[in-house]
């Protein structure tokens, strides 16, 4: 039914064993194992490459948290799993647009995810939440809170790196850029 | 301010296990006795539980925003988006429906074929007789004017032949009726090439036979005749052999008879097996003994080796129609059959003088 399309896919498996060792290559992989056929259904029905881009990046990581959570089980093709995520969260999308998705265009079985997707939306507030605090927080606060808590840079380091005189100078700092960021997060 | 930063720094130290046994239980028993304090503890942790997620994921976004990048996404679009034009894409769309809707009437279509199948044999029947050729011969026609007495014979071609047999020896022919229907006049010639007109006596359309009577002068009786009619139905398998006229010469075809029944389950004829052509009708089919069983008079079109013959028992049917005293002494299918036992060969060298081409003029 829907068309050939080229790219070799990994074995579920081998993905599944990859994401949870944190192996970069099997990410690779499935990334661009699957993208064609996300590609395909985006464009078709309504979209264009960089919402393909953005849902399958989304659906991507909706995988990639279910199978570090432990709760994935190969009972499902990965296949289908990621092609229902994708769809659902296109499907969303479109319909916040308001646009048209009745008659949508399938290239591959579907299955119920609305849970899954679910739950990612909801982590993916936070995310928002997160990133627009930062994004408030301006600099050198937003350095210094990502090289301390992202980075795990010690605060000597932060020290050196911003030229504080001493570590303590830097630590009232970073105390001083975590209250505004806490408050700029739990705001909004 | 400082006790402030302190209290960060313990809440920090102990949300991630990095306080010593002594140290932990101090704290827990701070968090037990001063809200504010456990307040804070769990608003820390979801705040960093947040901010490591926001660390993930935006790691796994830049990750893959670096994949994204190998991938030839403007190429890919091209195979695998929608085709510019409307009819592709509605196919595109409902092939499944589509495949569904042709299979369903391929399905249907095969199943009525197969119906109509059982019910009907396909194909026509082509009637053997021949249409002579214009030019025919001219030469053969001066033989045969040089041997026979008669001149005033009519030597214009005939437009149509077919084949017929002795049932008498005084001249009595048998063939098929759409052979001679229609004629205006008939000639029977003999394996020597020698023309006797020929009138027909009886038609009998039900079985598509017809009875000639050669009623020229210079036509001598015939000695008796070789063959006799075989009255019991003949088996399946059973080999035959005809000799018919589809050109100027007698031709010789040999085959087996291949069901009892006839064109549509037909319960007058025989389907035999065995390769006749334009005027081959009226033939005699005879069985390895010499028994005539049958009469050849058509064939199936667009099956190969079906060729159709009348049974023997409706000869008999016909024959009988004609009067007693006309038939003469020697009456045709004696008990005895001279041929039994001889060799095909020796057969058909006896059997060719009784078998006569039909010329019809129409």
């Amino acid at each position: 039914m829907s068309n050939k399309l080229s790219s070799s896919v990994p074995e579920d498996r081998e993905v599944v064993l990859g994401i949870l060792n944190n192996s970069e290559k099997a990410l690779n992989k499935l990334y661009t194992g699957y993208f064609p056929m996300i590609l395909q259904f985006i464009l078709n029905n309504n979209g264009d490459e960089d919402d393909a881009k953005d849902v399958y990046q989304e659906g991507i990581i909706v995988l990639y948290n279910k199978i570090k959570s432990g709760n994935f089980e190969l009972s499902s093709k990965l296949k289908t799993y990621i092609y229902s995520v994708c769809r659902r969260i296109w499907l969303k999308k479109l319909a916040q647009q308001s646009k048209k998705s009745n008659n949508v265009s399938d290239f591959e079985d579907v299955m119920a995810v609305e849970v899954d997707v679910e739950q990612h939306e909801e982590k993916d507030q936070q995310f928002e939440k997160m990133q627009s605090a930062l994004t408030h927080l301006g600099e050198p606060c937003k350095t210094i809170i990502q090289d301390y808590y992202i980075n795990n840079l010690s605060m000597q380091d932060i020290c050196e790196k911003f030229g504080y005189t001493n570590a303590d100078n830097a630590k009232t700092q970073k105390y001083k850029c975590l209250q505004r960021l806490k408050k700029l997060f739990f705001q909004s | 301010m400082r006790n402030e930063i302190e209290l960060e720094g313990i809440i920090e130290d102990y949300l991630n296990g990095k306080l010593s046994d002594e140290e932990l239980k101090k704290f827990e028993q701070l968090r037990l006795n001063d809200p504010a304090v456990d307040h804070k503890v769990v608003a820390h942790k979801f705040f960093l539980e947040s901010l490591n997620d926001y660390a993930l994921k935006a790691d796994l976004k830049s990750k893959m925003d670096q994949m994204h990048g190998q991938i030839d996404v403007a190429a890919l679009s091209k195979e695998v988006g929608p085709h510019p034009s409307f009819i592709v894409n509605l196919w595109r769309k409902n092939k499944a429906a589509v495949a569904v809707a042709a299979s369903f009437i391929l399905l249907t279509v095969v199943t009525l074929y197969s119906i109509q199948q059982t019910t009907q044999q396909s194909g026509s029947v082509e009637l053997v007789s021949r249409e002579l050729a214009r030019i025919k011969n001219s030469q053969s026609s001066l033989i045969r004017k040089i041997n026979s007495d008669n001149v005033t014979k009519n030597l214009k071609p005939a437009n149509f032949g077919g084949t017929g047999f002795a049932l008498t020896a005084n001249g009595y022919i048998l063939t098929n009726l759409h052979v001679v229907d229609g004629a205006d006049s008939v000639y029977v010639q003999d394996s020597k090439g020698n023309s006797f007109k020929a009138v027909v006596k009886r038609k009998d359309s039900q079985y598509d036979l017809a009875i000639l009577k050669i009623v020229d002068e210079s036509f001598s009786p015939l000695s008796s005749l070789p063959y006799r009619l075989k009255q019991n139905p003949i088996g399946m398998s059973e080999s035959v052999y005809t000799l018919g006229f589809p050109k100027d010469d007698a031709v010789y075809g040999e085959g087996y008879v291949s069901s009892k029944t006839g064109y549509n389950g037909d319960t007058t004829q025989y389907q035999v097996s065995i390769p006749v052509n334009p005027g081959n009708s009226g033939g005699p089919l005879l069985d390895e003994d010499g028994n005539i069983i049958g009469v050849i008079s058509a064939k199936q079109n667009q099956v190969d080796g079906a060729t159709f013959a009348v049974k023997s028992k409706y000869i008999q049917e016909a024959l009988n129609s004609i009067p007693n005293d006309s038939l003469g002494k020697k009456v045709v299918f004696s008990k005895r059959n001279s041929l039994q036992g001889l060799s095909k060969s020796k057969q058909v060298n006896k059997i060719k003088d009784y078998v006569f081409m039909i010329k019809v003029y129409k």
